[in-house]
C-alpha cells in the first residue's frame, strides 16, 4: 500500500440549518478543497456518508447530489451508511483506493441534516439502527441502549451517575473553546446531575444532542500530498464489528468491535495507546467515552470512569480526549461525525487548534462508533 | 437447499403461544437466540430448535423516558437484558414490574407481547 495523506480539510458550523444536508456537505468540501490548496477537477472520487437521509429529507442518492452540489458531478461517488460511523467508515475504504494507486486525490465527507424534524421521529429514525424485529419492537432507543450499557459498567466496576457526569462536564469545557461547536457553554457537575433522565441511568446531559452540519477531509497520494503545505499522514485505519443484537454479547460493560479496530489499528502503525497524544472518540453519551477509553487500551477495563473523574482525559491531561467538545458538545450530525473527528485531529496535529490546542502533538486516534456497538472504525493520524 | 430449522415467522408464532425458542448445534452443542444460519462457534449448518423455559435474571436495564413516537403513549417503560437460565441472553420490555422494584438480579419470566399483529419479547414477574 502507497503512503496516503490528509492534505485538506473542511467543517460547517454544527448546530440548526436551514439547508439541505448536501448543501452542508457542500460548503464542508469547498472549504476542504481551498485548505489543501488543491483544484476541484483533481478530485477523482467521492466517499461520502449520510444516514437518515431517506427519512428526514425523503432523499436517496445522496453521493451523486453531494457531489452536483459541490460542482463536480462526473466522479464516481458512493454512499456509506454504518450508522453513526459512516463517514469514518467512508474514510477507511477511501484510504484503501488512494493507497491502492487507483486514485491521487479522493474526497471523503458526510453530512446529516435532523433538526427539520420534531424529536419523537428523530429519536424513531436513529433507532432504526438497532434490530427492527428483536429491538425496534422493544421501544429501545439510542439512549436506551447504552444505558444498559452504563448500567452493566455501574454494576460490574462500580461506576458512578458523577463520575459520568464528568465526562459531560469536560466536553463541555472543551466545546467552549471551539467555534463550530454547537453548544459552546460550559455546564456544572450539578447541571448534568439534577438534569431530567432520559433513559435511565442516563440524563438529559449525558446524550449528545441532535445536530445539522457537515464534514469533509481531501486524502492524497505521497507523491501528491509531498507538494502540499502541511500533510498530516494516515498512519492507519481499521474497522471491526460484533453481533447486530445487544442480546448476543456476552458482557455489555465492554465493545469488542473497538477493542477489535484498535488492535489492528495499533498493529498496522505499529504504535501503542502510550504513543498516542490526542483523542477523538464517540461519545454520543458519556457512558460511551468511558467504555471506548477502556476499549482504546488508555486505562484497564473499569479504570476509564476514575480517569475521567480525576482529569486525566481533561485538556492538560494525561491523553487528551475529544478537546473538539466531542459529539457532546461540538454536536453529532450522524453522516458527518467520523469526517469531523479526522478533521480535528489534523487541525490538533497541525497545532492548528488555537485555545484548545494539544501542545505538542504529534499522533492523534479518531474513534467512531456505530449502532449498537456494530460498528467500530479506528484511524491513527501522525504529522511528519 | 436446506430447509430453515426455524424462520422469525415460526418462532414468533411460537413465542405467541408463550413458547420461547432456542437452537442448539449437533456438532457442538452451542445454544443460540434468535436463530442464524451457522453456528457462531464451530460455523456448522446443523442446528436443532429446542424449546427454552423462559426463566431467567435482569442483567441489565434501563426506563425508557423520551420514546420513539410509536411508542411515545407507553412511556416510561422498562427495558431489560435478560439472562435466561439456559446461559444465553436476550432483550424485552418488561411488563407488571413496578419500574421502582427493577434490579440487576431480579428474577424474571418470559411472556409475550402482542401488539396489533406484532409479536415482541416480553418479561414479567418469574
Ligand atoms: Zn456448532
Amino acid at each position: 500500500m502507497r503512503r496516503v495523506a490528509v492534505i485538506g480539510v473542511g467543517v460547517t458550523k454544527f448546530g440548526k440549518h436551514e439547508r439541505t444536508s448536501s448543501e452542508l456537505f457542500a460548503e464542508a468540501a469547498a472549504d476542504a478543497l481551498a485548505d489543501a490548496e488543491i483544484s476541484a477537477d483533481r478530485v477523482q472520487a467521492l466517499y461520502y456518508g449520510n444516514v437518515v437521509g431517506s427519512e428526514t429529507e425523503h432523499q436517496l442518492h445522496t453521493g451523486p447530489q453531494a457531489a452536483s452540489i459541490l460542482g463536480i458531478p462526473a466522479i464516481p461517488t458512493t454512499r456509506f451508511e454504518a450508522a453513526c460511523a459512516s463517514s469514518h467508515a467512508a474514510f477507511r475504504h477511501a484510504v484503501m483506493e488512494v493507497g491502492a494507486g487507483v486514485s491521487d486525490v479522493v474526497l471523503v465527507g458526510g453530512a446529516e441534516r435532523v433538526l427539520n424534524v420534531p424529536t419523537p421521529d428523530s429519536t424513531e429514525y436513529f433507532a432504526y439502527a438497532s434490530d427492527a424485529v428483536w429491538e425496534q419492537t422493544l421501544g429501545l432507543t439510542f439512549p436506551g441502549v447504552f444505558a444498559l450499557i452504563a448500567r452493566a459498567h455501574m454494576q460490574k466496576y462500580g461506576t458512578t451517575e458523577e463520575q459520568m457526569a464528568a465526562v459531560a462536564v469536560k466536553n463541555h469545557k472543551h466545546g467552549a473553546l471551539n467555534p463550530k461547536a454547537q453548544f459552546q457553554k460550559e455546564i456544572t457537575l450539578e447541571q448534568v446531575l439534577k438534569s431530567a433522565y432520559v433513559a435511565d441511568p442516563l440524563k438529559l446531559y449525558d446524550c449528545c444532542p441532535f445536530t445539522d452540519g457537515g464534514a469533509a477531509v481531501v486524502l492524497a497520494s505521497e507523491e501528491v500530498a509531498r507538494k502540499s503545505r502541511r500533510p498530516v499522514w494516515v498512519l492507519a485505519s481499521a474497522a471491526a464489528s460484533d453481533w447486530m443484537l445487544l442480546g448476543d454479547k456476552r458482557d455489555l460493560s465492554r465493545v469488542p468491535a473497538t477493542e477489535r479496530a484498535a488492535a489492528l489499528a495499533y498493529k498496522q502503525a505499529g504504535l501503542a495507546p502510550t504513543d498516542v497524544d490526542v483523542v477523538e472518540l464517540h461519545d454520543c453519551f458519556t457512558i460511551a467515552e468511558i467504555v471506548a477509553t477502556e476499549g482504546l487500551g488508555f486505562f484497564e477495563p473499569g479504570a476509564g470512569a476514575r480517569a475521567a473523574e480525576k482529569g486525566m482525559t481533561s485538556l492538560g491531561g494525561r491523553v487528551p480526549v475529544n478537546p473538539s467538545g466531542g459529539l457532546k458538545a461540538k454536536g453529532h450530525p450522524i453522516g458527518a461525525t467520523g469526517a469531523a473527528q479526522i478533521a480535528e485531529i489534523v487541525t490538533q496535529l497541525r497545532g492548528d487548534a488555537g485555545s484548545r490546542q494539544v501542545s505538542g502533538a504529534r499522533t492523534g486516534l479518531t474513534h467512531t462508533l456505530g449502532g449498537n456497538t456494530a460498528t467500530v472504525l479506528v484511524s491513527l493520524f501522525g504529522r511528519g | 437447499m436446506a430447509e430453515p430449522v426455524i424462520t422469525l415467522r415460526h418462532f414468533f408464532e411460537r413465542a405467541r403461544a408463550g413458547q420461547l425458542t432456542g437452537v442448539r448445534c449437533r456438532k457442538c452443542g452451542e445454544l443460540a437466540i434468535p436463530p442464524k444460519e451457522l453456528c457462531p462457534a464451530c460455523y456448522e449448518r446443523a442446528w436443532e430448535p429446542v424449546p427454552l423455559g423462559g426463566e431467567g435474571t435482569i442483567a441489565s436495564y434501563t426506563v425508557i423516558r423520551v420514546a420513539p413516537r410509536a411508542f411515545m403513549a407507553d412511556a416510561p417503560y422498562a427495558v431489560a437484558a435478560v439472562k435466561l437460565t439456559e446461559g444465553v441472553s436476550i432483550l424485552g420490555r418488561i411488563v407488571d414490574i413496578p419500574l421502582e422494584r427493577l434490579a440487576v438480579g431480579l428474577p424474571v419470566r418470559f411472556r409475550p407481547i402482542v401488539r396489533n399483529s406484532q409479536t415482541a419479547i416480553g418479561f414479567g414477574p418469574a
